[in-house]
């Protein structure tokens, strides 16, 4: 068939396997290029879905992607366990380890390293971990939560200079420092895509939190007792096991993937704009959780702020990372393979002809499998 | 030589099996007509597909998705993506814009990676069980912080209130200023920072930075008690900071404070702010006068381990605390 919009001829598809545009009646979802009702990375889903594990888990096919979502389910259930139990330094543990692994056991997974996993892992996780060493460390000593006393008798109250301190001049800090492990990666050229670059800067950011957790943590852990009142310790650990991770690695994903777009000339307002949505996502998650924690307000709309503010930014990354694939995935040449989405087996240059999967999100044992056919096609219709 | 497109007319590089401009074979069957395009796009689907549109009919999705049927393409197993062994006759590789997703030609395939998800969940489950016993080991093994009492009344009294007038109690510290607002004065020693400072409101920070004390008074509309006092602040610190309670071997008493009759309890909780957390203590007094239209509080805050050292250090400070208003 020829394609409605590349017109290039294509294999008979619903998508065409160069561009990845959706053909045929598009009428009810729009602009059928650009197709942001199939979000490039998992067909299933609308780009404006602000799903965590598709967004920052890219290269999971449709079932890992549910194995993924019960063991992250699973870590929840055991961090609620340990919080009722009373086990509070164990389940602050347990929360700030919880989302890095995940990622560690995605990379392996999805072998996103390809062939360089030390080099790899070393500059985005470990560069991760030593930039958010130091920089917790210092930011412990340049804030003092004692200099930020409020007036009890009144009961609220919100001190301007630890706002400005905590809500603004160390979020933008962070999000300075944190994409640097990725940026200095040494083998960056043989990670050319965007989704690669996304990838990195969210293990540089999950890197970055679990640093963040222990330092900011170690007097807590080492001044607890073993049991104590759970109270409403459970607010602190759900940000810490929930929120902070995401807010820390989707932002750094956010701004790595940016750069990344930048090396391969392809910098434009969406890109700079989603550094603009990291940074701001970051001041906005910070300092409102500051504000509202001062004005003693429910610590439950604490929490449903900061999955606004995650999910706004999932979303805005979606987007990003959608466009790039629907871009970038056209360079790669046909081969027979396996979409790791819809498990069909299919000849398709950069989508899968069949649900529109953008094959540059693929894990890489998919893409080192693509392989020429030397069957003709007849063939298939002679064994039926 | 170059290679032709059956389908497309484009030259291809001598070696390529499919056309780099629309994917059509380049090998001696290609020569079929375009129209046997329905094997392109999709053959026989490993299992059901989820989520993706379905095929509608004349398109290129020609396998329904049942189990019992062949593979399409004869050499790609239905249980698993290629597999290493499977007998597949080369010619040489196409060309590829990417050098990154070029096929390996001959060369044997890599058996598509698969992590079981028995291994994902145990590896969270293991996550669980170590972290819980180096988070209680760690708890266990530490020295923990004791508070022995929190501010010391100077009239001890029997009732939460009632003392009739505030007296003050003046004491002199070498080299001290004093900092004053509407409703009370404060000694300020040297090397003590007045870090906040209102009508109501005088919050003083300590040489170290590592505590504060802040002193409050101002009128209470409509009048209270120090126990309703007490009680909003316990309210306030326990939103505000995780595992806020009375710290171990405390416990709330009556008296007075510079003359001011009141409550005096001692609060230990975590401050959580930015990622960061301190176990910290609070000790308190809160009071009110006799007829409860005016209310008097005095809050020591610092790290839980240095709450005895800090008590004692500001004591000369909390001595010299003179409230205005009776």
């Amino acid at each position: 068939m020829r394609c409605d919009h590349c017109s290039h001829d294509v294999p008979d598809g619903v998508f065409c396997t160069r561009c990845g545009a959706h053909q045929g009646t598009t009428e009810e979802y729009g602009d059928a290029k650009t197709r942001e009702h199939r979000y490039a990375a998992h067909p299933g889903e609308h780009v404006a879905q602000p799903s965590v594990f598709t967004t920052l888990f890219p290269h999971l096919g449709h079932h890992k992607i549910h194995e993924f979502r019960w063991a992250f389910i699973a870590g929840l259930a055991g961090i609620l366990v340990l919080y009722l139990a009373g086990l509070i330094t164990a389940a602050i543990l347990v929360s700030a380890f919880l989302v890095p692994v995940l990622y560690l056991i995605y990379l392996y997974e999805a072998q996103v390293y390809r062939d360089e996993p030390a080099i790899v892992l070393g500059f985005t996780i470990g560069g991760g971990i030593v930039v958010g060493i130091l920089f917790t460390v210092f930011e412990r000593i340049v804030y003092n939560p004692f200099q930020y006393s409020n007036n009890l008798l009144a009961n609220a109250g919100v001190n301007v200079g630890g706002l400005l301190l905590v809500g603004l001049l160390l979020p933008v800090l962070q999000e300075a420092v944190k994409p640097l492990p990725a940026f200095f990666l040494p083998n960056r050229a043989d990670f050319p895509e965007t989704v690669d670059g996304l990838v990195f800067g969210v293990a540089a950011g999950l890197g970055f939190s679990l640093a963040e957790a222990l330092i900011g943590f170690s007097s807590v852990l080492t001044g607890l007792p073993a049991r104590v009142e759970p109270g409403t310790w459970i607010y602190d650990l759900t940000t810490l096991a929930v929120f902070q991770p995401l807010l820390q690695g989707s932002a750094t994903g956010m701004i790595v993937a940016a750069i990344w777009r930048w090396r391969r000339g392809r910098l434009a307002g969406r890109e700079i704009g989603g550094v603009a949505m990291a940074v701001a996502a970051h001041i906005a998650f910070s300092a409102g959780t500051q504000v509202m924690k001062e004005t003693a307000v429910n610590p439950l709309f604490i929490l449903i702020w900061q999955a606004a503010i995650v999910g706004a930014l999932l979303i805005y990354i979606r987007y990003v990372l959608h466009h790039a694939l629907l871009e970038e995935a056209a360079h790669m040449g046909y081969a027979e393979t396996v979409c790791p989405s819809c498990h069909m087996h299919i000849v398709a240059s950069g989508f899968c002809p069949n649900c529109g999967m953008a094959l540059t999100a693929a894990p890489t044992s998919v893409k080192r499998a693509r392989r020429p056919r030397v069957e003709a096609t007849p063939a298939v219709e002679k064994k039926d | 030589m170059a290679l032709a497109c059956a389908r497309c007319g484009a030259q291809n590089p001598d070696g390529n099996l499919f056309c780099s401009t629309c994917g059509n074979p380049l090998t001696a069957a290609a020569a079929a007509p375009p129209v046997a395009a329905p094997g392109w796009a999709a053959a026989a689907p490993q299992a059901a597909a989820p989520g993706p549109p379905a095929a509608a009919p004349g398109w290129a999705v020609v396998a329904p998705p049942t189990a019992a049927r062949a593979p399409a393409w004869g050499v790609v197993a239905p249980a698993a993506p290629p597999a290493p062994a499977a007998a597949m006759a080369y010619a040489s590789p196409p060309v590829y814009a990417s050098p990154y997703y070029s096929p390996t030609g001959s060369q044997r395939q890599a058996p598509v990676h698969r992590t079981p998800w028995t291994l994902i969940i145990a590896a969270v489950v293991g996550l669980i069980v170590v972290m819980a016993g180096c988070g209680t080991a760690v708890a266990l093994l530490t020295n923990k912080a004791s508070i022995t009492g929190g501010i010391t009344s100077d009239l001890p009294s029997p009732t939460p209130a009632g003392s009739p007038s505030p007296l003050a109690s003046p004491s002199a510290i070498a080299g001290a200023t004093s900092a004053s607002n509407d409703y009370l004065t404060i000694p300020v020693p040297p090397g003590w920072q007045v870090a906040h400072k209102d009508s109501q409101v005088i919050a003083l920070l300590s040489p170290n930075g590592l505590g504060s004390i802040t002193v409050a008074s101002g009128p209470l509309n409509p009048p209270s008690t120090a126990q309703a006092g007490k009680d909003q602040i316990d309210k306030a610190l326990t939103t505000k900071y995780p595992g806020a309670q009375n710290c171990p071997g405390t416990r709330p008493t009556n008296g007075t404070l510079n003359g001011a009759s009141g409550i005096f309890w001692t609060l230990c909780y975590t401050v959580v702010s930015n990622g960061n957390s301190f176990p910290a203590a609070s000790a308190l007094f809160v009071g009110v006068n006799s007829n409860g239209s005016i209310a008097y509080l005095l809050e020591l805050a610092t790290l839980a381990g240095s709450m005895d050292t800090f008590r004692v250090d500001t004591k000369p400070i909390v001595a010299g605390i003179v409230w205005k208003s009776k």
